[in-house]
């Protein structure tokens, strides 16, 4: 059911329809060129656009062995059209997906939540990031973030530290999702968070430290009607460097648009056109469960650069059917070149099983 | 009196039989006859057209002038009801009713003033010695008894016609003949005439002509 | 002896018939009344258990709900997992004389609560953000003839409100009629802003249920409650338990007088077979075996009649059911669409029953049958002397007194229990006291002169046992009627009386038939109190008040009582009580509010009206016949004071001097908003509306009434069949001297009509005691009201000239086999 929401408004990194109309009562701020983020403001929520996520992946080590992590918050803001005076109205609704990917498990473990934001229970604070589902939340105090998962299944508690400045995506946070320009989001990445806290499994509470990557990306119009879903990776390099690439296919798998952005340990920026990315399949997984094939594994090639994309393990297919209605594969990766690993960071694979739409 | 003419009667279904063919005879006023014959040969058929209790399917029967196969079935009754008194093997008193209650039972039929009733019961009863008897239930008499009873009920309201269908054939000889006697007695004073249906030639012996009925037909006796 | 008992069967068919078909009419009502409810009752349970999805604990508040704000509390306490606010109600259709129950709740959080209540298809719960959507499950959209996108009217206050029906839940989810909305539609469609009345919660695994809900109950506001989902479906069960057991106490009188059917057929019928019998004690049968072949045939027509009764009831339910509904006009099930619910243990259970009540009708006959010397047995003129035996007088006697005593004990667990047993044993006690009871009145009788009259007496005379046989079978069913004429003819004159103090005014003006949103506002009840022709207008509220979490809600009516004069506004039981000043303000219980909740006149109780809980006073117990989970009267100045709710649902108008009726109902229609929707009734039309629907809830007591009919004319049919063809000889006897066929017509004509009216005489007895107990004991203890005593004789008197005319027809027609030809030749039958 909750994933019916996400599956309509934002399934995982965003599904936002474009429309034409649009709403009397719900007027969605449009994403244009020339914006100036600031921070920390902009790490706060951002309720006139309609969809907005802070999303974190990253590796942890747990006694040397790998383990790969999700915490999503969306925020989506539904096109209502009537302005209905009942604190219940659903004017933002929240929404939060938990992953774990432990290769010994063999396949993710997950959870999700939503609510509608109101009575304390949930919601996203502006100027600074704060967004909470009941217990579920994910917070900044000053340069750190944590954040607090619990379920049936396991317990994250985890904090994040900022090493580096943010990594403004696209034209200074201004990223084209395709050909028109009202197709866009503001975008900006936290890559190398120094993660320490602990995961409880089984019982079982682990003390962690860890890498990850947060991106942060608010936008009104991000999947085009032609594009039908996405892949992206994030990768933290080794010495500091960071890769953000994604590309968008069209109805025929192929490349629809493209983007991303090199950051060297320096904080040299170099951002990629849509033609110097390109995400060349090299293996497929097909999940027995579903039955949807995902190419797990890239050759992804940004400017002059040509990394290989290998998974922690094949199947980290999420499948939110029952709850989100879509299936989708996000997962723990390693980047290597020349065969040697360079870097850890996730893969997501978007509308392989169906075109991520309402 | 009675006067019968070739009567014939079968029964119907699936064993269609003639039961009596030809049967003409007569009796006048004052005469106490008897038929007799084996089992089965028609002794009680005959009886029961005789009191119009069937209908016969050839010939007449004229009770004192009345053509009784010309009347119907209401007409039939009423007139047994008046003029036709039975005594029955079984006696078939009616188990509920008292002695004088039995006795009175073709008075009440017959619409005879209750209190007149009760004197003609009376005399009856004592008529048949049983005088003590009439407020007792027909379970506490003996068989003899019993048929006493039935004969005065038979003839309380003075028929015409008295008709006995073997009145006998459950008493002991020696009850037997004091019931014959008393039949004998009854019938010569209350009734028009008597017919006695028998097989038993004591019993017929009573009378004053025997009739053999056979399945040719009806014969006076070779001897009376 | 199987033969002889086959042949008997053969010889008789049409006895054994009428035995097998009483047996199956009492199996079959069973069957069918016990089918109808478990059905419905499951279904109800289903639905509450649906509803609540996988939520541990249901908080539930009045009609009026509670502050939204008791959401995030419970949201927040550690030991929930997940909370879902709701607002439930019956909402009035508009354009139709009905409501739609819908639950307006969250459908994000119904995925942690209540997953399977909403539909896959992805982008329904946006859909339903839209503040005009509802979702319909498939039973109400098959009922409503709509389809997802179609338009659905409901009203509100006095509104129409259109809603678009967004889509369907899945099939299987819920079976019954529920519409579904986002709970901010429905607060804010329906006028519930700010206001819950149900949140689900679904609780942290190793949370211990029953101590967090004693901890829960202690933070909720007054009135609210937290209840077991469970506990919810079982509300229904309670709450029907005495109505259910009534029902299944009407089957098994059915059966007890099919028992006694099977009685006085296997009773004649050993009376006829004496002699078979004694030849087969003769040729070397013992008793036990005899007894036990006897006991055998009563054992064969239970087992036939049974399975015909079973197979019957199977059928009546699914027939009720798919075309009359499970609420068989009682209310109780209203709206809920249950599909038979058939457990094969029930089936056996009544299979099992049905044979047993047979046995048990037999046993006594073969008992007797086969105590009985042969030798004696094979005498003529011995059927009286059988049943000679039989000493019943002090047994009767004895029971008819505990009936008596016993119809004073108190309900038992609520039920009562004690009730029906003194019916079942005054009933039993009848037919106990019958034999030496006809006697003694059939000795009475003088003996006339007609001869047939007098053979007829005579006859009864002398065979009284007998003859109590078919008296008591006219007895129970005679007695059986005329209770329930008594009980409902009772209930109806109460009510009328009630309905004409309840109803003083000349209009009555509600918001809407059904449904628990329609209302008049402030400004519209100034506009009926300024239409012309309108003299005095007074006006009512009707909320909820949930006093104990395992009952249903009582009613709060805030209307015009006043303290000074409460009798003149509520049918008070007792004298009223007068309030002092310093006494919390006086509040008015129903009976069935004072013996749920042990309210008394006097007490000072507190009640949750309002938000704030206050004292209020018992001022008085009226009588209600209208809301079966009780009601309690406020004024309504006090009530708009302590709520500040200035809502109505009723008014009632009085015309001024000289106005017409239809004048002012055209009046206040052109004067109120889609008038077309309200009702604007006359007192008579009000009237009437209530006694129709009083009539529709007995139409079932009518229909077993006839049943009881049936079955009383079936024994007398049976008894006299028998005896009629026990008296062949005699009967030919009387040919013999001269009776007519007419004659002997109205000889059996007589004894008919005699035992007939011995019958209904007695029955008219037992059924004013039993009707009595009905009315004061049983019905003031499954139902909590009172009534007064309201006998119709015309009707009683009508129904006992049928009784003996059809008695009389029935020994005649049965009789008829004893005027034939063969009467004439079985008199000189050898035997």
């Amino acid at each position: 059911m909750l994933a019916l929401l996400a599956g309509a408004l934002c399934a995982p990194k965003a599904t936002a329809q474009i429309t034409s109309h649009e709403s009397r009562v719900t007027p969605f701020a449009p994403v244009v060129p020339g914006y100036r983020m600031r921070f920390p403001d902009d790490e706060g929520s951002h309720p006139d656009f309609r969809i907005e996520w802070w999303y974190i992946t990253g590796w942890l080590e747990d006694a040397g062995k790998p383990l790969g992590f999700q915490i999503t918050f969306f925020r989506a803001r539904p096109e209502l059209k009537h302005d209905n005076p009942s604190a219940f109205a659903p004017r933002q609704i929240l929404i939060a997906h938990a992953a774990l990917s432990d290769p010994a498990h063999g396949r993710l473990i997950h959870a999700q939540r939503a609510a509608r934001a109101g009575f304390g229970l949930a919601g996203a604070d502006e100027g600074r990031t704060r967004v909470t589902i009941d217990d579920w939340r994910l917070q900044q105090a000053d340069t750190s973030y944590r954040a607090q998962i619990g379920t049936r299944d396991f317990s994250l508690d985890l904090a994040f530290e900022a090493t580096q400045p943010p990594m403004k995506q696209g034209r200074d946070g201004f990223s084209r999702k395709g050909p028109a320009p009202e197709s866009a989001s503001y975008y900006y990445s936290l890559p190398h968070l120094l993660v320490s806290g602990s995961v409880e499994r089984e019982g079982k509470t682990l003390r962690v430290s860890g890498s990850a990557w947060l991106d942060h990306e608010w936008s009104s119009q991000y999947l085009e009607k032609d594009a039908t879903g996405w892949d992206w990776i994030g990768i933290n390099l080794d010495g500091g460097a960071a890769l953000m690439a994604f590309r968008m296919r069209d109805r025929q798998g192929g490349h629809y648009w493209a983007g991303g952005a090199l950051r060297d340990p320096n904080g040299r920026l170099r951002i990629f056109s849509p033609d110097e990315v390109r995400f060349f399949p090299r293996r497929e997984w097909k999940s027995a469960r579903t039955g949807t094939s995902y190419p797990v594994s890239f050759l992804v090639r940004a400017g002059d650069r040509e990394f290989a994309i290998e998974p922690l393990f094949d199947d980290q297919e999420h499948d939110t059917r029952a709850s989100t209605g879509t299936i989708y594969w996000e997962g723990a990766v390693r980047a290597l070149r020349d065969g040697k690993p360079v870097g850890l960071g996730y893969l997501e694979l978007t509308g392989y099983w169906r075109r991520l739409s309402l | 009196m009675l006067r019968i003419d070739n009567l014939g009667k079968s029964y119907g279904g699936a064993r269609s039989r003639e039961v009596l063919r030809d049967i003409s005879f007569e009796i006048r006023r004052g005469e106490y006859i008897a038929i007799v014959g084996e089992s089965g040969v028609g002794k009680s058929t005959l009886l029961n057209l005789v009191a119009g209790l069937e209908v016969p399917d050839r010939g007449g029967i004229s009770l004192d002038g009345v053509e009784l196969t010309a009347l119907d079935d209401t007409a039939r009754t009423l007139l047994r009801r008046s003029r036709i008194g039975f005594v029955f093997q079984a006696f078939h008193l009616l188990p509920h009713l008292t002695v004088a209650q039995n006795v009175a039972l073709p008075l009440s039929l017959n619409g005879i003033d209750p209190a007149q009733a009760a004197a003609r019961v009376a005399s009856m009863l004592d008529a048949i010695g049983l005088t003590a008897a009439s407020n007792v239930y027909p379970r506490e008499l003996s068989g003899g008894e019993s048929q006493r009873v039935a004969i005065a009920r038979a003839l309380a309201h003075r028929p015409l016609l008295l008709l006995a269908d073997e009145p006998t054939g459950n008493l002991d000889p020696a009850t037997a003949s004091q019931v014959l006697a008393l039949l004998r007695d009854q019938v010569k004073r209350e009734s028009g005439a008597g017919i006695l249906v028998t097989h038993s030639a004591v019993a017929a012996a009573t009378t004053d002509r025997v009739l053999v009925l056979t399945a040719e037909g009806l014969r006076p006796a070779a001897s009376a | 002896m199987h033969a002889l008992i086959a042949g008997s069967l053969r010889e008789n068919p049409g006895r054994f018939l009428l035995a097998i078909a009483a047996i199956a009419l009492g199996v079959a009502l069973g069957v069918a009344v016990h089918l109808i409810n478990s059905s419905a009752l499951n279904e109800f349970e289903l639905a509450a258990r649906h509803l609540a999805g996988e939520a541990d604990l249901v908080v539930r508040g009045p009609r009026a709900g509670f502050d939204e704000a008791l959401y995030p509390r419970l949201a927040r306490l550690p030991q929930v997992e997940a909370a879902n606010p709701a607002v439930e109600l019956e909402v009035p259709l508009a354009g139709r004389q009905d409501s739609l129950r819908i639950i307006g709740f969250d459908p994000l959080r119904a995925a942690q609560v209540q997953p399977s209540l909403l539909p896959e298809r992805a982008g329904i719960v946006l859909d339903l953000f839209d503040a005009d959507a509802i979702l319909l499950s498939p039973a109400a959209a098959e009922w409503l003839h709509l389809k997802a996108g179609d338009p659905l009217a409901v009203q509100v206050g006095t509104r129409k409100v259109p809603l678009k029906v967004a889509g369907l839940l899945p099939r299987g989810a819920y079976r019954q009629r529920v519409g579904v909305m986002d709970v901010a539609t429905a607060q804010w469609r329906l006028e519930r802003l700010g206001r819950l009345n149900r949140i689900d919660l679904r609780l942290k695994p190793g949370t211990d249920v029953a101590a967090f809900r004693r901890e829960l109950q202690a933070m909720l506001p007054a009135g609210v409650h937290a209840v077991a989902p469970d506990t919810e479906g079982e509300r229904a069960a309670i709450l029907t338990r005495a109505y259910r057991l009534n029902l299944d106490m009407l089957a098994l009188v059915a059966l007890f007088t099919g028992a006694f059917l099977v009685f006085s057929a296997q009773v004649l019928a050993a009376l006829r077979r004496r002699a078979q019998l004694a030849l087969l004690r003769a040729l070397g049968v013992t008793r036990g075996a005899l007894a036990v072949g006897l006991v055998a045939e009563g054992a064969a027509i239970g087992a036939i009649g049974s399975l015909f009764g079973v197979v019957l009831g199977y059928a009546v339910a699914r027939y009720a059911l798919s075309v009359v509904g499970a609420d068989l006009g009682a209310g109780y099930f209203r709206g809920i669409a249950a599909s038979l619910n058939a457990e094969p243990q029930a089936l056996a259970r009544f299979f099992t029953l049905g044979v047993l009540f047979a046995v048990l009708g037999a046993a006594a006959p073969a008992w007797q049958a086969a105590r009985r010397p042969p030798a004696r047995a094979l005498r003529a003129g011995d059927e009286e002397e059988g049943l000679r035996k039989v000493h019943t007088l002090w047994w009767g006697v004895a029971l008819l007194v505990s009936g008596m005593l016993l119809a004073a004990a108190p309900a038992m667990n609520g039920l009562p229990i004690a009730g029906y047993i003194a019916i079942g044993l005054i009933l039993l006690g009848a037919v106990l006291v019958m034999p030496q009871l006809t006697g003694a009145c059939l000795a009475r009788l003088p003996s006339p002169a007609h001869a047939a009259a007098g053979i007829a007496i005579a006859q009864l005379k002398a065979t009284p046992r007998q003859v109590a046989l078919s008296v008591a079978a006219i007895v129970i069913s005679f007695s059986l009627m005329v209770s329930m004429l008594i009980m409902v003819g009772s209930f109806r004159g109460s009510l009328e009386t009630w309905l004409e103090r309840m109803l003083p005014a000349d209009l009555y003006l509600r918001a809407a038939r059904f449904g628990e949103t329609a209302f008049f506002t402030p400004a519209e009840q100034a506009r009926i109190a300024a239409t012309p022709g309108v003299g005095r207008v007074e006006f009512v509220r009707a909320q909820t008040l949930l006093l104990a979490p395992e009952r249903p809600p009582l009613t709060l009516l805030a209307g015009p009582v006043d303290a000074g004069d409460p009798g003149s506004v509520l049918p008070l039981t007792a004298p009223a009580r007068t309030t002092r000043p310093e006494e919390p303000p006086p509040v008015w219980v129903s009976e069935v509010a004072a013996d749920f909740y042990g309210f008394r006149t006097g007490d000072r109780v507190q009640l949750p009206i309002g938000d704030a809980p206050r004292l209020y006073t018992i001022a008085g117990v009226w009588r209600d016949y209208a809301r079966q989970n009780g009601a309690i009267a406020i004024n309504r100045g006090t009530y708009v004071k302590v709520t500040g709710d200035t809502l109505v649902n009723d008014a009632a108008v009085w015309l001024a001097p000289g106005a017409s009726v239809t004048h002012v109902q055209r009046g206040l229609r052109e004067r109120l908003p889609d008038a077309a929707r309200l009702e604007i009734a006359t007192t008579r039309e009000m009237r009437d509306l209530s006694l129709g629907a009083f009539d529709r809830t007995f139409a079932i007591t009518y229909a077993l009434e006839i049943a009881a009919i049936l079955i009383g004319l079936f024994g007398v049919s049976v008894s006299f069949s028998a005896q009629a063809l026990a008296r062949r000889r005699e009967f030919g006897v009387l040919r013999h001297l001269g009776m007519t066929r007419r004659g002997i017509g109205t000889l059996l004509g007589c004894e008919g009509t005699l035992v007939a009216a011995l019958g209904t005489a007695f029955g008219l007895a037992a059924g004013c005691g039993v009707g009595l107990i009905l009315i004061h004991v049983v019905n003031r203890q499954s139902f909590h009201w009172s009534m007064e005593l309201h006998v119709s004789w015309l009707p009683i008197a009508g129904l006992a000239a049928l009784i003996v005319a059809a008695a009389a027809v029935t020994a005649v027609w049965s009789g008829r086999a004893a005027m034939g030809d063969d009467v004439v030749r079985a008199v000189h039958e050898d035997w």
